[in-house]
Parts: structure tokens; sequence; C-alpha cells
């Protein structure tokens, strides 16, 4: 009997010897806040439990002996801890780290704006560009719709916080491009020749921008390339200005596309009454070829080629002779040439260095005849960039490499020729620096030589960002800006013993603040900026604006400042299906430079600056409506009628409104995907006036106004075959 | 005596020590069923986590890693949080990916993968259709070929196009077809086992049934 009893008690000694370890906690994270739904497990076991609403757990293990415990929870880091299973109960709490490539990271941005669809704490998306009402698909048009910008309607540029069109660089996979709009006559821009369906990535900083790029005094556009076309797909495009086609091949590892384009703006002049007289509207061809190859699992080599061509011709009237009562015209042609090469690769090595290399070749001709008058102008730009990252520890990062220019440039009127030869070269070290989720660096210096004024310069450059909450943050900027010349001060011959050895490289030292939030469907940022000025070159530039202004000897005495304020408000969740965003800017600025006779606010600036951006979603017609309002203070102009200095731009045109609409509508034709875009500048024929020009003796006013006072435009763009996701 | 030995071991044998036999497939049907009767994000997550516990076990089987990626997928789309959606899509990716180098070449890891596309997709459609329609179209083909008496592909694929808007090649109309499909295959499929996936069918006849009621509204008007 006894031993009857001994055994049932052996055969139960297993189940004895299953001992069940309690184990409960919390799980919270680094700020005590509760992680509810967290897995909490011992390793390699079934046994674990969900954490519940306040991040407390409670389960039993039958395992025994040495464990892990483990951890994990979306967009924290795990977390693995040692424990003993002996039956004794356990209480543990556990405290995760957020990992660090989450929305909850802190984001180095004063004093730009980005669009991209890959990165997080963007404020735009490419598609934004595109649909911005009164852009019709020009990059350009569209930012102006941004803070820091100008209301410039008579020329082509981004003139940002009083700067000139010059001081702003457009930079394609980090190259810089010469001339980023066709060439134009005077008092009627240029459109951008990039469409904005080629870039994957826009940064458009107002300034503080990276040390990775320099020679731009106020701003840098700073564009990437599409990556492997997504299929293989062929487009047409109807406008009333002309057509164009593409084809777009995609293999498993390449992409090769083919684009072209005519327009001729002839008919559309005939329906849409121009102020000027044309004798031949403006006609022009583009082409260009894109090839994208992976070289490897991490590498992508770029290949982009176009050629652009364009010939337009008109009349003016001549304002001296009619301050005499004598109507002549002055007869202008301009055809321009551009050849445009863009090379780049970039790779992987090892685990952590990133090398990209990259080449450019453009060929600008420009060959105006005026009158009886030839000018001709030749430019020829070839560069080369390389540039290494590395990563160290955490998410910091360190950057550096070099960029090479070799610019020629040709300017001739009639038989007299003057050249110039550039060489640049530039090196940059930079680092981001990562301290906490919440304090991160990025600081640079830059160092460029200039062959032509034989100078070399230094520029540190440092943008700090401090995250307060897991929407908002602070960002300070600092950094000196430096540019050579503008080269039509280079190029031309000069008198008094000065050489361009003389020239100093012009610079701007930038100071920014700036409050930013943003939020899962809302964003608001406020930006305090001061811009100091110094070394402006000055001098007399026999070229349009400046021509009719008094002869200056050349120095680099000019200086300047800017200072003023960037408000942005975007808001795409408080309206159903719509998006809106408003901009306003403040600007008071004076310089010194080019022509003018001391200080004085120049004519590309004015205080206020106010646009709104509002798009529509209609589910029912598939279409987006767009409506842009953009309105900015008087502009001054310069009146020969006021010689004293102290009256130097003191007149002011009136303010500037414009509203204009456009639709998208997406469609199908014949099966294929369409978008009808139709868009109308100005709807409500506000007489916008740019400036005046005046007769040189003073007599006769001339305003400069838009080539139309309503504009309309209408296209059409057809995707066919496997284009047709569904 | 030996009777009572033979009582004593036989009950030794049963007590605890064979409870790992039929552990794998207990655990895995009981989650399994939890994944129809889950109705908000909290229990969802909690099944995602049982499923993420059984693979982390298991180590070799693609099954856990494939039902812990569908879990996190239906949280995606149940979830009304838009900035959370991405993340669990990425838990999604990174067991899909676990599941796929375990078992590769598996139609319904293809279908998971599909799916995964069609929710980035829908987070922000304007933006991200032209990137993630390619990739889950071929997602789902790459499904077809591997066995073609899958009825989800077609399936996925028909929801799509059901909401889909017209001026798209979308359309109830045109979603019909691809759904009847499915269901044809649905008749015809017999899971592997009990513990593969056999999801879906409920969903293909209901919105069927949408569709007829819809053009049944139509023909009245």
């Amino acid at each position: 009997m006894k031993l009857f009893f001994c055994a049932i008690i052996f055969s139960f000694l297993p189940l004895l010897l299953f001992c069940q370890t309690k184990i409960s906690g919390k799980v919270t994270d680094t700020e005590n806040q509760p992680l509810p739904g967290a897995n909490v497990f011992i390793k390699d076991s079934y046994d674990g439990i969900s954490t519940k609403e306040d991040g407390s757990f409670s389960f039993t293990t039958t395992e025994d002996g040495d464990a892990v415990l483990v951890v994990s929870f979306i967009g924290y880091k795990s977390t693995e801890k040692s424990i003993q299973l002996t039956g004794k109960e356990i209480n543990i709490d556990l405290m995760l780290e957020e990992e660090a490539k989450e929305l909850g990271t802190v984001v180095i941005s004063a004093g730009s704006f980005e669009a991209s669809d890959e990165k997080k704490g963007v404020i735009l998306k490419p598609l934004d560009i595109v649909t911005t009402a009164g852009s019709a698909g020009d990059i350009y048009s569209a930012l102006k719709t941004l803070p820091g910008t100008q209301q410039i309607g008579e020329t082509e540029g981004l003139f940002v916080r009083g700067g000139s069109a010059s001081e702003t660089v457009t930079i394609i996979d980090d190259m810089t491009v010469q001339k980023p709009f066709y060439t134009s006559v005077p008092d009627i821009p240029g459109r951008g020749r990039f469409s904005p369906f080629l870039f994957k990535g826009i940064v458009f900083s107002t300034g503080g921008y990276s040390a990775q790029y320099g020679q731009a005094l106020s701003s840098a556009l700073v564009l990437k390339s599409q990556d492997l076309a997504e299929d293989t797909r062929t487009a047409i495009n109807l406008m009333v200005l002309g057509l164009g086609g593409s084809h777009t091949q995609k293999w498993e590892k390449s992409s090769l596309a083919f684009e072209g384009g005519y327009y001729n703006l002839g008919p559309y002049f005939e329906i849409q009454k121009q102020r000027q007289e044309w004798d031949t509207a403006p006609v022009g061809i583009e082409t260009s070829t894109n090839y994208r190859l992976k070289t490897s699992e991490t590498g992508m080599f770029k290949a982009y080629a176009s050629y652009h061509y364009s010939d337009l011709s008109l009349y003016t009237k001549n304002l001296d002779s009619l301050s005499k009562n004598i109507f002549t015209k002055d007869y202008t042609k301009l055809r321009t040439d551009n050849y445009y090469l863009n090379l780049s690769h970039k790779d992987i090595l090892g685990d952590d260095w990133t090398i990209f290399t990259g080449a450019s070749f453009s060929l600008d001709k420009d060959m105006i005849d005026l009158n009886s008058d030839k000018f001709d102008r030749d430019e020829n730009l070839n560069q080369g960039r390389v540039t290494m990252t590395k990563q160290v520890f955490n998410n910091s990062f360190l950057t550096f490499g070099g960029e090479f220019q070799s610019l020629s440039y040709t300017s001739s009127f009639n038989e007299f020729e003057s050249r110039m030869n550039e060489i640049f070269f530039a090196g940059y070290l930079e680092s981001d620096i990562y301290f906490t989720n919440d304090i991160a660096a990025r600081i640079g210096i830059r160092g460029e030589h200039s062959k032509t004024i034989d100078k070399y310069n230094f520029a540190p450059r440092i943008s700090l960002a401090y995250r307060l909450g897991t929407y908002d943050q602070l960002n300070f900027a600092y950094g000196k800006f430096y540019q050579t010349p503008y080269k039509d001060f280079l190029v031309q011959p000069k008198t008094s013993g000065f050489t361009n050895n003389n020239f100093e490289f012009e610079n701007a030292t930038h100071y920014i603040f700036n409050y930013q939030y943003l939020g899962t469907g809302r964003t608001f940022r406020v930006e305090f900026y001061y811009k100091d000025y110094d070394n402006l070159t000055k001098g007399y530039l026999y070229t349009y604006p400046y021509n009719h202004l008094n002869e200056i000897p050349f120095s680099n005495n000019g200086s300047g400042y800017a200072k003023g304020v960037d408000v942005f408000w975007r808001d795409g969740e408080t309206f159903p299906l719509t998006d809106y965003w408003i901009s306003y800017s403040y600007l008071d600025t004076k310089r010194d430079f080019a022509n003018y006779p001391g200080l004085a606010n120049p004519t590309f600036a004015t205080p206020h600056t106010f646009s709104v951006v509002l798009k529509h979603w209609v589910q029912e017609i598939t279409t987006y409506f767009g409506i842009t309002y953009s309105f900015a203070t008087g502009r001054p102009y310069y009146n020969p009628n006021k010689p004293n200095n102290s009256d130097f731009l003191s007149d002011k045109t009136k303010s500037y409104n414009n509203l204009s609409f456009n639709f998208s509508h997406l469609t199908s034709v014949f099966n294929n995907f369409t978008v009808v875009y139709f868009s109308i500048d100005n709807i409500i024929g506000f007489n916008n006036i740019y400036g005046y020009n005046y007769s040189r003796d003073g007599v006769i006013k001339d305003a400069i106004l838009p080539t139309t006072t309503r504009s309309a435009f209408l296209g059409m763009f057809i995707s066919l075959g496997e284009s047709n996701p569904y | 005596m030996k009777f009572l030995l033979t009582i004593i071991i036989c009950f030794y044998s049963a007590s605890g020590l064979t409870a790992d036999d039929g552990k794998y497939e207990k655990a895995m049907e009981k989650n399994i069923s939890m994944i129809d009767s889950a109705h908000d994000v909290a229990s969802m997550i909690d099944v995602a986590n049982r499923f993420e516990r059984i693979a982390n076990a298991e180590k070799d089987k693609w099954l856990p890693y494939y039902y812990a990626s569908l879990a996190y997928a239906i949280t995606c789309f149940t979830d009304t949080i838009t900035e959370k959606k991405d993340g669990y899509l990425d838990k999604a990716d990174y067991f899909i990916h676990i599941a796929d180098s375990l078992e590769p070449n598996e139609s319904e890891n293809y279908v998971m993968m599909g799916m995964i596309a069609q929710g980035r997709m829908q987070i922000d459609p304007m933006n991200r259709y032209m990137k993630y329609g390619p990739i889950s179209t071929k997602n789902f083909k790459m499904a077809m070929e591997l066995d073609t008496l899958n009825p989800r592909p077609e399936y996925l694929m028909g929801v799509s196009t059901y909401y889909t808007p017209e001026q798209f090649g979308g359309g109830p109309d045109r979603a019909k077809p691809i759904l009847e499909k499915s269901l044809a295959k649905f008749n015809q499929f017999v899971p592997d086992n009990n513990l593969m996936p056999n999801w879906g069918r409920q969903s293909v006849e209901s919105m069927l049934n949408e569709i007829k009621e819809k053009s049944e509204m139509q023909e009245q008007n």
C-alpha cells in the first residue's frame, strides 16, 4: 500500500516540478507614459501577453531557469532583460526608447521648404508644385506662393528676401544649372526649362543653406531627379501652346526615356491678344533623354541630356524718339540654343560610406538683334563634384567633398568681343549631429577660390534644431555666403586701371530663427531673419535694366541689409478634401550696389507680400479645383525727373493683385489615363503695373505691364500603355 | 506491481511531457480564429503579438510570420489615425519578408505583399498611387502565377477595382467579373492543411451582393 502511495506521489512529481512563475509589471516610454498593446514574452517560448491600456501586464510561464524577457512595440526599440524563473513571483517595470527613424525625430530645417514623397517632416509634396494655380507646371511660379519670395512679374527668377534673382542658384542633382530659364527679352519673363515631373525632391531654401552649396547670396533651389522609372509608358501632351510626347521604357535594372516638344505661341496670340507687337511669336523645340541604371543593389547611375531651341522677334516703342514726337519702333530678335548634360552616380560602400560623383556640361548661346546691332552671349559651364558621407554613431554623419567649375563666357556687341574664363574650386566639410532625439545640429565650413578675381573665402555655416514636443521645433541658423561678382561685371572692359583682380567676393551673413509646428494635417511656421550684405559690386553695366543710369566707377564698396518675418500656415485637415496654405512676408531692405548713388530700397523688394493657395478635390467628377490669390504692396521704380540722390527710387507703383484659377480633370480617353488642365491668370483683370520705363530726357513715362491683362491656358496630358495601374 | 508500474509510466508520460506535440497547432488554430473575432485595434494588435510570440519560439515556420503580417495589415485598415498607418505596415513588411525568406515562392506571401502595397497607397492615394499601384499589381500577378488556384489575389484586386473611380478604369462594373472569378476559385479551394490561409470568401460574397443590389437599384431608376 505504502508503495502504491509513493508511486502515485512519484507520478505527480513531474507536475510539481513544472513550476509556474508569475511575471507582472508595467511598460512605459522614457517619459513614463504607458505603452498599451506592447508584446511582453519569454524569448523562444510561447509564453507572453499584450500590455493593457495602462501599460500593465501579468502572465505566468512554465519555463524555468535562465530566461530572457523580451518587450517589443511599434516605433520603439525592442528590449531584452535576463531573468531567473524559479517559481517566485517577478515584478518588473520596463522602459522603451523611441526608434530614432520615426516621425518623432527632430529635423534640421531652418530657412527651407522641402517637397518630397519619401522624407518625413516635409511641408510640400512634388504634386503640390504641379497643381498650384497660376503655375501651369512651372516650378518657379509655384514657389512664388511661398513666403520669402517677391511677386516680380516682368522678369524671371526667384527674388528671395531682398535679394535679386542672381542671388538664387538652381541645382539639379548637385550640379549648378547655368540657365534654368529660357532667355527672355526685356519685360517679358522666361519660363523655367525643367518640368516638375522630373523631380522626386525639391528643397527651396530661403537662407542658411548647407555648406555643400555656394555662390548664391540669398537662396538655393536644390532639385533631386527621379530614380528608376516605375514602369514603361508613353505620354502625349497637347496644349494651346503646342504639343509634346514622351516614351519611357523600363527594364529590370534600368530605364530610358525620350521626350520631345514643339511649341508655337502664334495661334495662341491670335486668340489672346498681347500688348506687345510680335513679329514672330515665340517658337521653340525641346528634346531630352533620361537614362537610369541600377549599378548594384545600392548604386544608381543617372544621365540626363537636353537640347532647347527658341526663337522670337517683336517691335517695341522707342521712348526717346517718342519724346520728340517721332514714332519709331525698335526691332528685337532673340534666338537661343541650350545644350545640357548631367551625369551622376551614387552608391553605398561597405556599411556606412556613401559616395556621390557628378559632372555636368552646359552650353548656352544667345543671339540678339536689336535693330541693326548684334549682341551675342555664349556661356559654357563644365562642372565636376565628389561628395562622401560617412555614418558615425547613432544617426550622425559626416559629409565632405569638393567641386570644380570651369566657365567660359563671351559677350559681344557687333564686332567688339569680351571674354572671360573662370576656374572655380570649392571644398566643404559638414557634420549632422543628433545629440538626442530632440536636439540636432548641422555644422559646416566651405572654402572657395575664384581664378578670375584671384581670391579665397571661408564660409562657416551652422544650423540648430531643438524639438519642443511631438510636433513643434525651434530652429536657428547662421552662415556666411559668398558670391563672385556677376559675370557681366567681370567680362566688361574696364577703365581707370581697375582689373578683375581688384574685385572681392560679395558676401551676405544670415541670421535666422524660426518656430515650426508640423502636425499631421496642419503646419505653421514663423521665421525671423536678418541678412547683412557686404562687398557688393558697384559699377556701371551696359546691360538692361541698368543701362540708363549714371556711370559709377567699379568697386566692392557696396553694402546693404535685409530683415523681416515670414509666416506660413498650411491646413489640409479642417475642411474635407480641401488643402490650403497662406503665406505672408514682411521685408525691410536697403542696399547700395551696381550704380545706385547710395542706400535705397531696391526695385525688386516691397514691404508686404501675401499669398493664398487653395485646392479642393471633387470626387464625383474626379477634378481638382485650385485658386491662388497674391497681393504685394507697390515696388520702387527709377524716375529720371528726380535726379537728387535723396529721391532715388522714392516713387512706388500701386499695389499688385492677382487672382487666378485652375482645374485638373482626371479622366480616361479610349481607356488611357488623361488629365485635362485649364487655368486663367488674373481673372478679375486687375491692372497691375510692374514699374515704368522713361525716355532718357524723362518726358515720356511708359508703364511696364503684363503681356496681357488676363491669360488662359488649356492642356491635355494622356498616358498610354501599361501606365494605368488598374 | 508490474501492472501498477505500467500505469504509472503511462501517467507520467501523459502528464506533461507530450504537451509539446500539437502545442504549435493548437496555438495557431486558436489565434487564427481570433483574427475573425478581433474587431478593434487593441485586440488585433494582441493577435499580432500572439503570432509574434509563436514565430519567435518556432523560428523556422513561415506561417506565424505570415499571420503576424496579416494581423498588422488588418490593424492598419482598422485604425482611423492616419499617422500610425505607415508604422503598422512597416511591421507587416518586416514579418512578411521573414516569411518569404523561410518559404520563398509561396503564393500567399505575395498576396500579403500586394495587400501591404495597397495599404500604403490608401494612406495618401493622390501622391502614392503612381508608385504603389504597379507594385501591388506586380505582387498579385506573381501570386497568381505561383498558385493559379489561389482565390485571394483576384479578391483583393477586385476590391481595389471596386473603389477606384471609373475614370481611372475602376468601378463596380469592372470589379464584378474579377470578384466572380475569385468566388469560383473559393468554391474549388481546398487548403493544404487547416493552418494555411483560408480567408476572404465572405467579403467576396458580400461585395458581389452589394454590386448586384446597386445594379438592381439603377435598373429601377
